[in-house]
């Protein structure tokens, strides 16, 4: 009988703590859905009312907001072509130098690195990561700019001065800032995402299959290039990505050497401007309805040129996924 | 010449010492892992090394392509003749070691390209062949490796889509693609059901006709089956080595008789 009791006891009290652990399911699942509802609403929110304040430049020029590199404040005529332009060579700039310096940091700390120098270059990049952007922007205008102007441009103007193509790319007269130094600089802020990250993949080679690389005779070369890079490349490619990301966004450290002049030169060491620098720069003396709307317009554009980013780097990702399954 | 290769070359005529292993001992750091081994395999013959988990039965076939030097802290002292060449030597070419002595391990590690770039990336690195030749160098490895029939009609698939048993036969194809003397096989059925076990034992077998083949193995049986020589290992130390049929019938040693009756390990 007592064993019977207390059974019974056993049961109530089992099925009270269910009921409490109900109700706590439901409140937690309800709370990390509202968390995401969040999420999506201010994505939403922001996309709403970038295009609600980007309606009147659209309204006004049309296509031409586009395709026209005119910017001027008096007239009241804005084209975004100068800015785009900016944003996408700047950007080609730093990842063509970032892509390979970053990578190449990642392998060798991964692979070739003496395991007493491994811990201090990675807490070295983690900390190049870590500076503010502003910082890179006050170096990049008093250090990094007047040294590219006296030492560096001259020599690359006077080397491709008579190569055909490669000397209207390198024009002069050097500047220091400009389109050049924005890349250079945006390639040293965005070389620590990319190397930390492809670390990160690069470790995630299983040693087996290095192993069995090297069991066949293959050099350190050779199993970097055929195994570990295409195992990795799908992270690899994320890592690139996220840098890309980042130098399309980056506002402040662009906005103190890039010159932010509202044209198209052909050379790239020519001053230019890019979307988010023209907006810093210009937020504060925006007067009037257009040229407010305008800025906003150029922020509605990076939006949509990161977002397609996002979206080839997505798709990129997949293909990969299904070639390697 | 010590007794058990005197005894060996009686048992079977015409053999050669391929690997000649002398007073080898191994270090992981501090510990040592194997103590003065001495050991011969023969050409054209399978030997087995059996022993319970961490009696150094692995390590020791790491020795014999140097794979162990890809780790610092990792190192051997002694000598492993291959060919009278001593491998240990600092001198010795580790790449071109590696191309004479190849591995198959425990879990199959095919690369991350195509089944016909698994076989044809080996070949690349040590010779230069044109588009027919490779082919050819192909389907011949495949076909020792009694894989071709299965993968024929998809070569230019990734290699990551066969079977476990596939994958461990195309390692081995893609090992003796590499026209090694020697192929050092770690555990190659541990991963696989009993019919690929099957397949793959009955492939040593085969090639035991052109390699010198070593194989670790958990499986006493299985050391039966395929091996013409067997080596017990115990704590790091070679406990008894010869003829496979003696050392089931009638092993010298109590702890090798324990443990192929399975008393433990």
């Amino acid at each position: 009988m007592a064993i019977l009791t207390l059974e019974t006891a056993t049961f109530q009290e089992r099925s009270t703590s269910l009921k409490r652990f109900i109700v706590k399911d439901a409140v937690f699942k309800n709370l990390t859905f509202a968390a995401a509802l969040l999420v999506l609403s201010i994505l939403f929110g922001v996309f709403l009312s970038l295009i609600i304040g980007a309606w009147p430049a659209f309204q006004t020029f049309g296509l031409e907001f586009l395709t026209s590199q005119s910017w001027n404040p008096v007239t009241e005529k804005f084209g975004a072509l100068a800015p785009i332009y900016g944003t996408i060579v700047t950007s080609l700039i730093a990842m063509g130098i970032a892509v390979p310096v970053g990578i190449g940091i990642a392998i060798f700390i991964t692979e070739l690195c003496p395991p007493s120098l491994r811990k201090p270059i990675a807490i070295a990049i983690e900390l190049l990561a870590g500076i503010p952007s502003i910082i890179y922007g006050i170096w990049g205008l008093f250090v990094f700019a007047p040294f590219l102007q006296s030492h560096v441009q001259p020599a690359i103007i006077s080397l491709f001065s008579g190569v055909p193509f490669l000397n209207d790319l390198f024009a002069g007269p050097p500047y220091g800032i400009g389109m050049f130094t924005a890349g250079l600089i945006l390639a040293i802020m965005v070389i620590p995402f990319i190397s930390s990250i492809s670390r990160d993949v690069f470790e995630t080679t299983p040693s087996v299959l290095k192993e069995s690389t090297y069991a066949l005779g293959a050099t350190t070369w050779e199993v970097i290039w055929n195994v570990v890079l295409p195992y990795s490349r799908a992270g690899v490619l994320g890592g690139v990505m996220l840098g890309l990301g980042r130098a399309l966004g980056e506002t402040m450290a662009v906005t103190f050497v890039i010159g932010n002049a509202h044209k198209i030169a052909a050379s790239i060491m020519a001053p230019g401007t890019t979307i988010s620098a023209t907006i810093a720069n210009e937020f504060t003396e925006a007067v009037g309805d257009l040229y407010t709307s305008a800025l906003i317009a150029l922020g509605f554009i990076l939006f949509v040129i990161t977002f397609i980013v996002l979206a080839i780097a997505r798709y990129m990702l997949s293909r990969l996924e299904v070639k390697t399954r | 010449m010590n007794a058990l290769t005197v005894r060996a070359t009686q048992d079977m005529p015409n053999t050669r010492e391929k690997v000649a292993i002398r007073d080898l001992s191994f270090f992981y750091g501090e510990n040592k892992a194997l103590h003065n081994i001495d050991l011969t395999a023969y050409e054209r013959q399978v030997s087995a090394l059996i022993g319970p988990s961490g009696c150094g039965k692995s390590t020791l076939l790491r020795v014999l392509n140097r794979i162990y030097a890809l780790y610092p802290n990792q190192r051997a002292e002694g000598e492993v003749w291959l060919d009278g060449e001593n491998i240990l030597d600092n001198s010795q070419d580790v790449n071109l070691l590696r191309a004479k002595v190849g591995m198959v391990f425990q879990k199959p590690t095919p690369f991350p390209m195509s089944i016909y770039e698994n076989i044809a990336f080996g070949v690349r690195l040590y010779e230069n062949l044109n588009r027919s030749e490779m082919d050819e160098r192909v389907e011949r490895a495949l076909t020792r490796a009694a894989l071709w029939d299965e993968v024929k009609d998809r070569l230019g698939t990734s290699a990551l889509g066969l079977s476990g048993g596939q994958q461990q036969r195309l390692c081995i194809a893609r090992t003796i693609a590499v026209k090694p003397e020697v192929i050092l096989l770690d555990e190659p059925t541990s991963a696989l059901d009993p019919i690929s076990t099957a397949k793959v034992e009955q492939l040593i077998d085969e090639l035991k006709r052109d390699f010198t083949i070593v194989i670790v193995t958990h499986n006493m049986q299985q050391a039966a089956r395929v091996a013409d020589r067997t080596a017990f290992f115990y704590l790091g130390k070679l406990i008894e080595e010869g003829p496979t049929s003696q050392m089931f019938s009638n092993p010298k040693d109590r702890r090798t008789l324990d443990y192929i009756t399975g008393r433990f390990g």
